[in-house]
């Protein structure tokens, strides 16, 4: 006690890594001495751990509200009917007050250990504290208890089946027997980071990042019990009970719990346990971690002085009393057994229940029925309520809260200031990277309005684990089954919405042609929080606004635009329409209708549209490749240089690419020359365009062949006419010579920005061409083709244009007769060349 | 620590220029992305036996198949695709986004001055790299490629194309896989198959009529490349071959990853005329070249054994790795030559596994003149996929991280990190060969005789795969089988065991959990998985 007092600050919170190196100052530890004692004085000493020593049953919403009269009696008498499961025997109509009923007991032997099953049904709350499973065997004498755990035990330990096979792909590795791989640490991380912590106790041990206590925290902790009771702040202030767990070491096998852990509704349809979409491996270390850890939640006492009554009988006869025991007990009733055989035991319907009895599930223990040892908060909500909940229709906010509270979604999202993460569970949830993005970027989102926000398919997609856009939060929106949330989105949308939804049309008005305005406006502050299909700012973490026009309904969109403080207390989304006006006149005359459409608008069309400027002009940064004092050479796809293209970018803004699979000069252009990430990092090899402009596309295949006469076709294809790619030199100025041989000839090609012509920027290009020894004395036949064009048209006796603008001059080299010809498809302007020894030709290009 | 990161940038734009620049500070600062070694599967741990030393790791922020992947944005993009050691200093790495670096201070340890030089760039996609004479070599998307310095500089100045001639359609999966070097000098290179090819693709590509199967020239096929530049197609049927290596008589093999035709993962002898598995390089056999000809019909949908009798030239794999027992996508295959310093498995074939981020081992034999064996786990808890291993001076083992476009184990994106021995030798089944009767198990330390004895410790299956297009195939046919022990050697290091009931072309799968070391330890991996080709009379 005296250590806590002197760490009084720290008592309370997880530990704490501070991130930065500052001590706490005086003020603020004086503060946390006083909030140490308020809280000492009126919470448990555990952090937050249901009291070891309890037996009635824990059900978190009733708990959490009902306790607390947070929600009124008949909800919480109502929850207590669907958690406890009274209706697997009492018929009910209702479908929220459907039995939450307990695990399949299909291969229970290989999951569950059976010493630990028959101390659980010998006295379930001891075994474990809090279970709504009710003691089945209370009223039999010792000995009996004994011999009728025994006999269950022996027969639930026959109930085999193999575990489900996980299947491996490329993006799931599944090693093996990774269930005796899990790793503690990871899991300890995981556990605490996922939101496993959002119900169940966290590690007093576990170190979370210091995160900036929102205001309400920071005022909860300058007021005393007193002053948080008059304010009627109890419920915030209140520490949130954990879902207690059992000793997870004694009762599973590493096998059974990642088993469990990868898919828990395979066990416990109801649910109440969702699915966090682990990887096989992730749900080994978690269960390595539950397995492994020093827990004191639950003293494990009765396990080690249980004696012989833990060693299993496997006798025939032991085991049949087990399965006829299993039948006459109406286990079936909640526990699914494949191909057992027995019917489900009957009882009064709910409605005829007589709770002035003692003699009932409730009450003392009768033998034969099973017994719950409820407290006395339980027993008069469900007295006063159960059998007016059985008459009474439930509208549809009642149907939904009776819905939230028993798949207990509180714990995580608050509803019409009902539930959320709760003050001391906080610390556990941060943004990843821990970016500061506030609450919003790492507590769950609240729920209050959420019909009125979310379309309905987009509700459903996010229940059915599709869409996940917060991917910059550690914790995961798990998955429940379907039977628990198939209603929701439209009991959401009952509830919140006020009449129908208005219309995009009617919201925006004719907004289609906005886009472009739209997307200016992003500039403005969106991007420097939100991602657009996956493009962020540098550093900046947030929801990605692509597909943000299915999920939200048009008339949500404009109102928290115009507002954003108005539908979402305390957001740090930040209001651009201050008053309703428009900070930015520039755009759209700065109407504020307007431009709430043209974001719409680009959102809605943002699939087809450049990501906001400023995103664009940071992402180019980082791929864009700029030659500044030496030229850049980039290898890859492009479409006009095809699939073997090599493109060089010069400083002087000069670039072109050439293709050395066809042994041509491809294409050039001016401006700006290539972005690369597509090269370097995209998994589908896009091809590169130029980013410049002024492109030109030159000749379509070799430069030199071998011709009988001048009317012989042009080879198309480089091998076939002789030619080998050789690759490329690179001078110490960084230009490439690119190497080919041509039959007896070794070529090196050159290419480069040349001195301006007037104002234009040209290429020069030179050839060498030797022949290789063998060849000196070859009477040879070799051409040259200088230029191509669809149209082809002498400018000067060395110069040539074509069609499309590109100018080609002679410059040395070629001195022998040109051809102009001409066939079908095209015009060349061919030239003879020398009949021996090397060759030196050089001619310009400009367009 | 602002202060810190900024001073990164600078120095890693200053690095990008290409001077040569310490960075100690920035390595152990990646360095803090400490691997997390799983647990082994027995009392030792694998890290009691066999080391992780970071070099570099780095996580990328965004997930490893996103559509707007982006390096980490602490420096160099160190995603590994090629290893090559240069000396007791220095190797050279290739990395995907296409540039060479030479690495210097690798082997200290820790690693805590490595320094970093540019010496080749532009490089498209390079999937491996080889130091011969005063060259490097790489295998880019559309050619081998010789990188020579010279002028002195340390840097490239020669992109000389060694061969080329294969299609490229633009196709993403059409990925170019070498060099490595066999004993006559040769070099290798080995070409994915296409996946998807459309539009614009497909004029790239060649039909087989007959057997209506499209690719680009060459594509799924091993060539070699002789000392005087001649490509010549060895063999085909190839998915995605991206390891190729030799083993300790000079053989070149390859591994293969599942997918359409190709069943589980496997390791082939490259040799010539020989058809492996995937149908659709067939779409090259009638180019001039090709050593192999007349396949008129591929079977399809048939085990593996029966394929194997109905097509001639369809070579079964030398070892099946069954899918998730031994991985779920085998990459490089690296000979410890290191003759002992790398531990008790010497001339032994180790073979790095993507998915599962870890290294698993391969024992070959001959019988009857075709290479057949096992394969065992060896290390798993890499930091990030295993695409690379080379083995350096001292018989450490480089290991080239790189899980971009698929996903894999591991804390982090890419990097690169080493493996080393300890001087423990871990009791593990060394060589499985094939006998008569049964197996012979030979095990790095005596073992304990009585569990060695007891069939208790052993359980045995056997199972083949289908030969089918679709993509991956389960285990069909199994059944469990007897073990019995047979003998026990004088020197306790060979356990023989007598097994009914092997069949041929059979994965014949051991799961030794029950023997201990005559010290009294279980194995480190008590899996083994024989592929038994034939029976050795």
């Amino acid at each position: 006690m005296g250590t806590m007092l002197d760490h009084g600050s720290n008592f309370w919170k997880p530990l704490v890594i501070h991130r930065n190196n500052q001590m706490p100052t005086r003020r603020h530890a004086m503060f946390g001495a006083v909030l140490c004692c308020v809280l000492w004085a009126c919470t448990p000493v555990s952090t937050t751990a249901f009291a070891a020593d309890s037996v009635s049953p824990f059900v978190a919403g009733f708990e959490r509200f009902a306790r607390h009269e947070a929600i009124d009696a008949a909800s919480g008498g109502r929850l207590l009917v669907s958690e406890l499961s009274c209706t697997a025997c009492h018929a009910v109509s209702q479908n929220s007050l459907q039995a939450k009923r307990g695990p399949v007991l299909d291969g229970v032997a290989d999951r569950v250990s059976p010493e630990w099953l028959q101390q659980f049904l010998l006295s379930p709350s001891e075994a474990k504290p809090g279970t709504t499973m009710p003691d089945m065997l209370a009223a039999l004498t010792h000995d009996d208890r004994q011999a009728a755990a025994k006999a269950l035990a022996a027969f639930l330990a026959t109930l085999h089946k193999p575990f489900p096979e996980i299947k491996g792909s490329g993006i799931n590795p599944v090693p093996l027997e990774f269930w005796d791989r899990g790793n503690f640490q990871r899991g300890k991380q995981l556990y605490h980071n996922v939101g496993c912590v959002a119900c169940h106790a966290a590690d007093p041990d576990f170190a979370v990042v210091e995160i900036a206590q929102s205001p309400i925290d920071q005022s909860l902790n300058q007021l005393d019990a007193d002053e948080i009771a008059e304010l009627g702040l109890e419920h915030v202030a209140r520490k949130v009970e954990s879902i207690p767990l059992p000793n997870v070491a004694s009762k599973y096998t590493p096998i059974g719990l990642t088993h469990f852990l990868l898919n828990p509704e395979h066990v416990r349809p109801s649910g109440r346990m969702p699915n966090f979409g682990f990887g096989a491996v992730e749900a080994a270390d978690v269960a390595a971690y539950l397995l492994q850890r020093q827990t004191t939640d639950i003293q494990d006492a009765a396990f080690r002085t249980a004696g012989d009554s833990s060693v299993l009988s496997d006798s025939e006869s032991v085991i049949e009393a087990g399965r006829q025991l299993f039948a006459s007990l109406g286990c079936i009733n909640c526990h699914s057994v494949t191909d057992f055989k027995g019917s489900n035991v009957v009882a009064k319907p709910l409605a005829m229940l007589d709770f002035e009895s003692r003699k009932n599930c409730v009450g003392s223990a009768v033998e034969g029925i099973p017994h719950f040892p409820i407290d006395k908060v339980q027993r008069q909500m469900l007295q006063q309520t159960a059998a007016s909940a059985v008459r009474n229709k439930l509208n549809s906010r009642d149907e939904l809260q009776a819905r939230l509270l028993q798949s207990n979604c509180f714990a995580c999202h608050d509803r019409d200031k009902l539930g959320g993460i709760g003050r001391f569970r906080r610390p556990y949830f941060e943004t990843v990277a821990n970016v500061d993005i506030g609450d919003e970027g790492r507590l769950p989102p609240a729920l209050t309005g959420i019909g009125k926000k979310l379309t309905v398919a987009s509700m459903k997609s996010v229940l059915a684990g599709k869409t996940a856009i917060r991917p910059h939060m550690h914790i995961r929106m798990p998955v429940f089954p379907t039977a628990a949330t198939k209603e929701l989105p439209e009991l959401f949308a009952a509830a919140d919405s006020i009449g129908s939804q208005p219309t995009e049309a009617a919201v925006f008005g004719n907004f289609k042609s906005l886009a472009t305005e739209g997307r200016a406006l992003m500039d403005a502050g969106c991007v420097q929080c939100h991602t657009f299909k996956g493009e962020t700012l540098p550093g900046t973490v947030g929801v990605d606004l692509a597909g943000v026009t299915d999920r939200v309904n048009p008339k949500w969109f404009y109102d928290f635009l115009h507002n954003p403080s108005l539908l979402k207390e305390r957001t740090r989304m930040p209001t651009f329409f201050p008053n309703g006006i428009s900070q930015n006149k520039d755009i759209l005359n700065g109407d504020t209708r307007k431009q709430i459409s043209a974001m719409w608008a680009y959102l809605k069309d943002l699939d087809r549209q450049l990501v906001p400027e400023k995103i664009l002009v940071a992402r180019n940064q980082d791929y864009e490749l700029v030659p500044t004092d030496r030229p850049i050479v980039l290898r890859t796809f492009m479409p006009e240089a095809g699939t073997h293209a090599i493109a060089v970018g010069f400083p002087a803004n000069i670039h072109f690419a050439f293709d050395a699979e066809k042994i041509r000069l491809a294409q050039a252009w001016r401006g700006r020359f290539l972005d690369a990430q597509g090269t370097w990092f995209v998994r589908f090899t896009p091809p590169a365009n130029p980013l410049g402009d002024h492109l030109a596309v030159f000749a379509d295949s070799v430069p030199f062949a071998s011709l009988i006469d001048a009317k012989q076709v042009w080879p198309a294809d480089a091998g076939a006419a002789g030619y080998r790619f050789k690759g490329y030199r690179l001078d110490a100025g960084g230009v490439p010579t690119f190497l080919y041989q041509f039959g007896n000839y070794d070529v090196e090609d050159r290419i480069q920005p040349g001195k301006q012509l007037e104002t234009q920027q040209i290429l020069t290009r030179q050839f060498k061409v030797v022949p290789r020894e063998s060849s000196v004395a070859e009477d040879r036949s070799l051409w040259m083709r200088v230029h191509q064009g669809k149209e082809l048209k002498l400018t000067k006796s060395n110069s040539c244009t074509n069609d499309a603008g590109v100018v080609v001059t002679v410059v040395k080299g070629v001195d022998g007769a040109a051809e102009l010809r001409r066939t079908a498809a095209k015009a060349e302007w061919i030239f003879p060349l020398p009949k021996t020894g090397e060759l030196q030709i050089e001619v310009q290009y400009s367009w | 620590m602002v202060a810190a990161v900024n001073d990164f940038c600078l120095s890693f734009r200053l690095f990008v220029c290409g001077g040569w620049l310490r960075v100690a500070a920035v390595v152990l600062a990646i360095c803090a992305a400490v691997s997390c070694a799983s647990r082994g599967l027995a009392d030792g741990t694998e890290e009691d036996y066999y080391r992780i030393i970071s070099v570099a790791t780095s996580k990328a922020t965004a997930d490893s198949r996103s559509a707007n992947w982006k390096p980490a944005p602490d420096g160099l993009a160190l995603e590994v695709s090629g290893l090559t050691i240069l000396d007791d200093k220095r190797i050279a790495v290739s990395i995907r986004k296409g540039e060479v670096w030479i690495l210097d201070g690798v082997y200290d340890d820790p690693p805590s001055k490595v320094s970093y030089k540019q010496f080749a760039s532009a490089l498209h996609e390079p999937l491996g790299l080889l130091k011969l004479g005063d060259s490097l070599y790489t295998t880019q998307r559309t050619e081998l490629t010789q990188l020579r310095d010279t002028n002195g500089d340390e840097v490239a100045d020669e992109y000389l194309t060694v061969a080329k001639g294969w299609g490229v359609t633009g196709n993403y999966h059409e990925y170019a896989y070498g060099p490595k070097l066999d004993k006559d000098g040769n070099l290798w290179v080995t070409l994915n198959i296409g996946m998807g090819l459309k539009g614009d693709m497909q004029a790239r590509t060649i039909l087989n009529p007959t057997l209506n199967v499209r690719q680009a020239r060459w594509r799924g096929w091993g060539m070699k490349i002789t000392p005087d530049g001649t490509m010549i197609p060895v063999c085909a049927g190839m998915r995605s071959p991206s390891g190729i290596g030799s083993n300790a008589a000079g053989d070149m093999f390859y591994t293969d990853q599942q997918g359409n035709w190709v069943a589980t993962n496997s390791l082939h002898h490259m040799r010539e005329g020989v058809f492996f598995h995937h149908a659709e390089a067939l779409a090259s056999m009638n180019l001039p070249g090709s050593p192999i000809r007349g396949i008129t019909e591929v079977p399809n949908g048939v085990p593996v054994p029966q394929a194997v009798k109905q097509f001639q030239q369809l070579k079964p794999p030398a070892v099946w790795f069954p899918y998730k027992k031994m991985g779920q996508s085998a990459t490089d295959i690296m000979l410890d030559e290191s003759d002992g310093q790398f531990g008790p498995f010497a001339g032994q074939l180790f073979i790095g596994e993507f998915t599962q981020a870890s290294i698993n081992r391969v024992f070959l034999e001959l019988v009857d003149g075709q290479y057949q064996g096992a394969c065992f786990p060896f290390r798993s808890g890499l930091a990030s996929a295993v695409l690379r291993l080379a083995q350096g001076t001292d018989g450490s083992v480089f290991v080239g991280l790189t899980n971009r476009g698929w996903s894999s184990l591991g804390s982090a994106s890419y990097g690169l990190q080493r493996l080393v021995w300890t001087g423990k030798v871990p009791f593990e089944i060394k060589e499985m060969k094939a006998t008569a009767t049964g197996f012979d198990l030979v095990f790095t330390k005596p073992v304990d005789v009585a569990t060695a004895n007891s069939s208790e410790s052993y359980a045995m299956s056997s199972y083949t795969y289908l030969y089918h297009s679709t993509y991956g195939s389960d285990e069909i046919q199994t059944q469990d089988l007897a073990v019995k022990t047979d003998r026990v050697s004088d020197d306790g290091l060979t356990v023989s065991l007598a097994i009914e009931g092997r069949r041929e072309m059979f994965v014949h799968e051991l799961i030794a959990k029950g023997i201990r070391s005559a010290d009294g330890e279980p194995l480190l991996h008590a899996h083994a998985y024989y592929t038994l080709n034939r029976i050795p009379k």
